[in-house]
């Protein structure tokens, strides 16, 4: 028998999974024109405003189901981490954005990763978290989501590799100051991972755990 | 008036019940392998449960999986029932409340109980509805008397919407105040543990919530057992959750462990409705 509830879940996941595809696909626009030195400053925030009206809409859906039909166990715990997901994919889109933006001001159509072996990896390494947490999450895939603790931790010590790489440069270039902030969004990029990851594995175990 | 002392007030002259108290493991109440059976079956299945002094319990589970049966066995109602039988052992601070020394009588006044439908005595005043209990063990009509009516009907949160109809009808008030006045009865004869069977299943949302804010008060004194087929229900007020299904205890623990986590598949899927 199909309860009310289910209806509301299926959309309420339709929605996260859409949330999810639009985050992917700011991040990773952002960041492909970033390595290339080309401009996405208008797509990525068009993708971002996106992402901030969806969040918006599954915050509203997931109320409307606790209202409605006061949920508890796995439907209860599935809501909430919809509603944490969400906000975390917001946040990818608007550090996609804060990428394309810094790059644009700072750089214009500079490729300015290309001068770094670190920021090569740093943004591989936290393109490859952003899908992986969307594909844990539309799997529901804890061992998948607790594999971004790994990465995260190669993120950060990437970022602090840079960090010291950077801080011996003489002198400062727009290349130098646009690369600074665009790892530290990268490296805040790759925490949100790490939360939603921990959503997920909240979901399907009921372990509130610290992938970071 | 003044108000005394619950701790402090003696009944009038009744005798206390003739078992030895307490057990310092933080159990008011223990079942141990129990079963029951009206006639020939079998409504309660090795139930092994605990209950914590000063706390609030929840049983829920199916219509017919033994909630009833199993408070009922807790103060020994049960046995009243014809055909009825039960083995095991049920322990109040430790003691084995079945044993032969101990007067059923005098156990059902340490375990007292609040039913489903609000049934204050109908030929009696609000006030002698409280106070019948206190006159069956031997006190007499005066300032005591009046004293633990009122302290009961405060503790009950009913005192300052009746003090002024106290020789009205028990059942002239509304069912939520009906409902109030049956447990300002039953902690009138200073029970021990309370416990309550779908105390709110015939009220409206408003008299719930204010039964509701009642029983979470009164765990500071007593140690209360709810039965409850509303899961919403169970969840805001207990502390501890049991939920039992065909006569058998599936899943025991911390009610926010049971509705956020439960650890049984099968209590998963009735609190969240896939029963069936």
């Amino acid at each position: 028998m199909t309860r009310l509830l289910d209806v509301g879940l299926e959309q309420l996941t339709v929605m996260v999974y859409k949330s999810g595809e639009v985050a992917e696909n700011a991040i990773n626009t952002s960041l492909r024109c970033f390595m290339r030195g080309k401009d996405a400053t208008d797509a990525v925030r068009e993708l971002s405003d996106v992402l901030g009206t969806m969040s918006v809409e599954i915050e509203n859906k997931a109320f409307e189901l606790i209202v409605k039909y006061q949920p508890v166990a796995s439907d209860l715990r599935i809501i909430n981490s919809y509603m944490k997901i969400a906000y975390d994919f917001e946040r990818y889109g608007r550090y996609a954005w804060d990428i394309s933006f810094t790059q644009q001001k700072l750089a214009k159509v500079d490729k300015c990763a290309v001068s770094s072996e670190l920021m090569q990896k740093l943004v591989e390494k936290v393109s490859e978290m952003v899908g992986k947490s969307v594909a844990a999450l539309k799997q529901h895939d804890a061992e998948l989501a607790k594999s971004l603790a790994v990465t995260e931790t190669e993120v950060d010590e990437l970022f602090l590799a840079y960090l010291n790489q950077l801080s011996k440069v003489r002198g400062r270039s727009k290349c130098v100051m646009c690369n600074l902030l665009v790892s530290r969004y990268l490296e805040r990029i790759a925490d949100h991972t790490t939360y939603v990851g921990e959503a997920i594995v909240y979901i399907v175990t009921g372990e509130k755990l610290s992938l970071r | 008036m003044r108000i005394l002392n619950r701790r402090k007030n003696t009944i009038g002259k009744a005798e206390k019940a003739p078992i030895e108290k307490p057990v310092l493991t933080g159990e008011k109440m223990q079942s141990i392998s129990l079963n029951a059976w009206f006639g020939a079956k079998q409504a309660l299945k090795d139930i092994s449960l605990s209950v914590k002094a000063n706390s609030v319990t929840a049983i829920i589970g199916p219509s017919g999986c033994g909630k009833s049966t199993l408070i009922r066995c807790f103060n020994r109602m049960h046995e009243l029932v014809r055909s009825a039988k039960m083995s095991g052992k049920v322990l109040l601070d430790g003691k084995d409340i079945y044993d032969s020394d101990v007067d059923p009588v005098l156990i059902r006044r340490r375990v007292g109980m609040v039913f489903q439908k609000p049934n204050p005595f109908p030929t009696m005043s609000i006030y002698d509805n409280v106070a019948a209990g206190l006159r069956l063990t031997g006190m007499k009509k005066g300032k005591n008397l009046d004293e633990i009516v009122q302290r009961c009907l405060e503790h009950a949160t009913l005192w300052e919407e009746i003090k002024d109809d106290l020789k009205k009808s028990g059942t002239s008030i509304s069912g939520g105040q009906q409902q109030r006045l049956c447990i300002a009865r039953a902690i009138a004869l200073e029970p021990e543990v309370i416990l309550m069977d779908e105390p709110c299943s015939a009220l409206d949302p408003i008299a719930t919530a204010k039964i509701e804010e009642l029983i979470v008060s009164l765990k500071r004194d007593y140690t209360v057992v709810i039965v409850t087929h509303n899961m919403q229900q169970a969840a805001r007020v207990s502390d501890f959750t049991a939920f039992l299904y065909l006569g058998q205890l599936i899943e025991y623990g911390d009610t926010e462990m049971i509705f956020e986590n439960p650890k049984n598949e099968l209590t998963e899927k009735y609190i969240t409705g896939k029963f069936g």
